[in-house]
């Protein structure tokens, strides 16, 4: 997307073994989401983990925020730390989560993934594209897409997601709510 | 000026309105969250008459400042003057009828269509246009073909109001003795409020007045539908509604607030303690500016929509408008407000705690979604949409003797609200003008 | 060389512009910057606009219709949609009245009233 307006210091991509390794971390994480294993799911998460999905507004190219179409100080649909997340699996998690019984079903979908080394050692910045299909009833279909931005750390073989940043291309989310993580 | 919009036509009301509404026995119609017919009735007799919400100033502080939004289903254009003063346009251009402005928010020295070049400034001239030399030949009048203006536009505490009807009454009287309980969020602190930036836009497929009726007066859903939320963000239960010793529904011209006067119980579920000591600690300066009473409402659990669909929750402090879309379909433009006095972290823990709760991701909005729309659905079946639906309760318990403003009733457990606000639905859909809609007020209807 | 008169100093104000009608080598702009006076042409290059009609910012003129600007002092374009500078005329200022000092020359150059 066109919002990417910070200027990029020279990415250096990591081996086809490395790619590889955060490629089955992207495709396990989406899975587990997938079969409501939200505990394994947030034991992916940094502790310091930064989940961000700013709200995209439609302005014109004079009149562009700091970040383009989104800003930091801005409403976001995500805008979470360790916390928040935990406070939204709590909500899935209960019995009285009416509107989640019965379940949605959903299917993840991770793609177009690129992995460079971080600023750090042992950092990894990771671009992907993700599509998420949810169905819930009888007939109701959401799909949502759009691009991500990861920085992952690695640790005890596995990797942990410090920075995670959603980008939708709608102005105008198409459904009433995301009641899934992205 | 020539280009302000002087008449709306007005067609005539449906016959058999009154089968879908009958307040008095506490009932109304399934079929008016469905039925297209009425649908078209209050586009033209609501969402064409009454005094919509457009913007908070505070979104447009500085000349050529503009944000787009819609006034029923109309597209307009409200932008700050050069004399700061605010004017509402038509977004679409008196030539072709395109859009002339695509962006949600900006600032700009004015509107240029794309289609045919026509050029409009922030004043809703009409400047210039491609070829500009061949209009001449056919008498063109420039002045008038400006961008069509909205009839009346006035603005309470920051909030930016509109209406297409020349006719309506002023903002002031719309409003009524309401803004005497708006006072206790729009006006608690020196220098008044402000936007959060953005606007967040989501889409349901409910009837818009489900969504207004649950906030003009529904906390009865709160404990049940959002119990989930509420463990998850206070680790227990919401408060027990029935259990506050005073608690009260007001409504006027169909506009209604439920309250109690916990202080804090709406905040609290934001999960974020300094907003909570906030709360706390500007009270004795909202005692001191609005009055004891008045002070315990600031961030309590409580709810309001001003007719017919602009709604917010003090304490959560989400803003929103319900945009409707046909009879089954709405978009939300939900925003977060703050006093603009308050320090930069407590307005930052209040813009992310808004959409932690109550935003398409808000744990609280989630469940709330589910029930409008199957409350809309069901309404489609042919049998089930002529089915009565019961708003029956707190029947008798106006308040007769009380120095409180507006019409007064006892608890905020209690469907008066919501019993007011679809009699003056009625009212207006069975109204060919303003003179026609009967003042059904009995309480106060000054303001000290 | 034609000396046209353009205006009283007193009846220009600071930053402001006026338009002097001229049917022979088309309407001139006339501008006081902070007690500084320049004439340009008042047509815009770009589109059919009269430049007098539009917000003088610092020392830029800016188009009414389009928005385009012009830098007063030397009528260069300086954004878009213009791309052709804007004619100049030097200014003499003579006790009370204000006169530009018009080259009856190149037509093309010249904007039409």
């Amino acid at each position: 997307m066109a919002n990417q307006t910070e200027t990029q210091v020279e990415l250096r991509p990591v081996s086809m073994e490395q790619h590889h390794k955060v490629s089955c971390f992207l495709a396990r994480e989406y899975r587990l989401l997938d079969e409501e294993k939200f505990d394994e799911w947030l034991a992916l998460m940094h502790e310091d983990v930064h989940y961000w999905m700013p709200g995209i507004e439609n302005r014109r190219r004079e009149n562009l925020l700091e970040h383009g179409f989104y800003a930091s100080d801005h409403m976001a649909y995500f805008d979470d730390k360790l916390r928040d997340l935990q406070r939204r699996v709590a909500r899935f998690q209960q019995p009285s989560a009416w509107a989640e019984n019965p379940g949605t079903r959903n299917v993840h979908q991770v793609s177009n993934i690129e992995v460079y080394y971080g600023e750090t050692d042992g950092e990894y910045l990771v671009h992907s594209v993700f599509q998420s299909v949810r169905s819930r009833g009888m007939d109701e279909e959401y799909v949502i897409y759009g691009r991500r931005t990861d920085v992952l750390v690695e640790e005890g073989g596995s990797f942990k997601l410090k920075k995670r940043l959603i980008l939708i291309p709608n102005a105008t989310l198409s459904c009433k709510n995301i009641n899934t993580f992205l | 000026m020539s280009n302000i919009i002087k008449t709306v036509d007005v067609t005539d009301s449906l016959e058999n309105l009154s089968e879908f509404c009958d307040i008095e026995n506490g009932r109304i119609s399934g079929k008016i969250f469905s039925d297209k017919a009425i649908y078209e009735q209050e586009l033209e007799k609501i969402f064409a008459r009454c005094w919509l919400f457009v913007a908070h100033e505070s979104q447009i502080p500085k000349t050529g400042d503009y944000i787009t939004t819609t006034m029923g289903e109309d597209e307009v254009i409200v932008v700050r003057q050069k004399d700061g003063g605010i004017k509402v346009f038509l977004n679409a251009c008196p030539h072709r009828g395109n859009k002339v402005c695509f962006a949600e928010s900006g600032s700009t020295r004015g509107f240029i269509c794309n289609y045919h070049g026509w050029s409009f400034n922030t004043a809703g001239n009409l400047v210039g246009q491609h070829e500009s030399g061949i209009y001449e030949a056919s008498d063109f009048d420039k002045s008038k073909w400006g961008l069509k203006e909205v009839a009346q536009v006035d603005s309470w505490k920051g909030l930016v109001f509109a209406t297409f009807d020349p006719e309506a009454p002023t903002l002031k009287e719309y409003l009524g003795p309401m803004t005497w309980y708006l006072d206790a969020l729009f006006d608690n602190q020196e220098g008044g409020t402000e936007f959060a930036g953005g606007c967040i836009r989501s889409t349901y497929e409910c009837n818009w007045k489900i969504a207004a009726e649950n906030f003009v007066g529904d906390i009865l859903h709160a404990g049940w539908t959002h119990d989930s939320a509420a463990r998850a963000m206070l680790g227990g239960a919401v408060a027990k509604v029935s259990d506050f010793e005073e608690s009260y529904s007001v409504n006027w011209n169909g506009h209604g607030y439920e309250f109690a006067l916990d202080t804090v119980g709406n905040v609290a579920v934001l999960g974020e303690s300094a907003l909570n000591k906030y709360v706390h600690t500007i009270k004795p300066s909202v005692a001191e500016r609005l009055g004891e009473f008045r002070s315990n409402m600031v961030a309590s659990v409580s709810s309001c929509t001003i007719f017919p669909n602009f709604s917010f929750l003090a304490g959560q402090n989400t803003i929103r408008v319900w945009q409707p879309r046909g009879p089954n379909k709405i978009e939300l433009f939900s925003w977060v407000l703050v006093n603009k006095s308050a320090p930069d972290d407590i307005k930052e823990k209040w813009r992310k705690g808004a959409m932690m709760t109550f935003s398409p991701t808000g744990v609280f909005e989630m469940d709330d979604g589910e029930n409008w729309e199957y409350c809309t659905r069901t309404s489609k079946g042919k049998v089930t949409g002529a089915q009565d639906l019961y708003i029956g309760l707190g029947m008798n318990t106006l308040e007769r003797q009380t120095d409180l403003p507006a019409n007064v009733y006892k608890g905020q457990l209690n469907e008066a609200n919501a019993r007011a606000y679809y009699q003056h639905w009625y009212d207006h859909l069975n109204a060919k003008s303003w003179s026609e809609i009967p003042d059904r007020n009995v309480g106060k209807a000054e303001v000290e | 060389m034609d000396k046209v008169f353009l205006c009283k100093v007193s009846d220009l104000a600071e930053n402001e512009v006026k338009k002097i009608d001229n049917s022979e080598h088309g309407d001139i702009a006339v501008y006081n910057l902070g007690g500084q006076y320049y004439a340009t042409a008042d047509l815009c290059t770009h589109a059919t606009a009269s430049l007098a009609e539009g917000d003088v910012e610092d020392d830029l003129i800016v188009c009414p219709v389009h928005w385009g600007q012009f830098h007063i002092p030397t009528g260069k374009a300086m954004g878009f949609p213009c791309e052709i500078d804007l004619r100049t005329y030097p200014v003499e200022v003579e006790g009370d009245d204000i006169y530009a000092l018009v080259e009856a020359a190149d037509a093309a150059l010249i904007a039409k009233g």
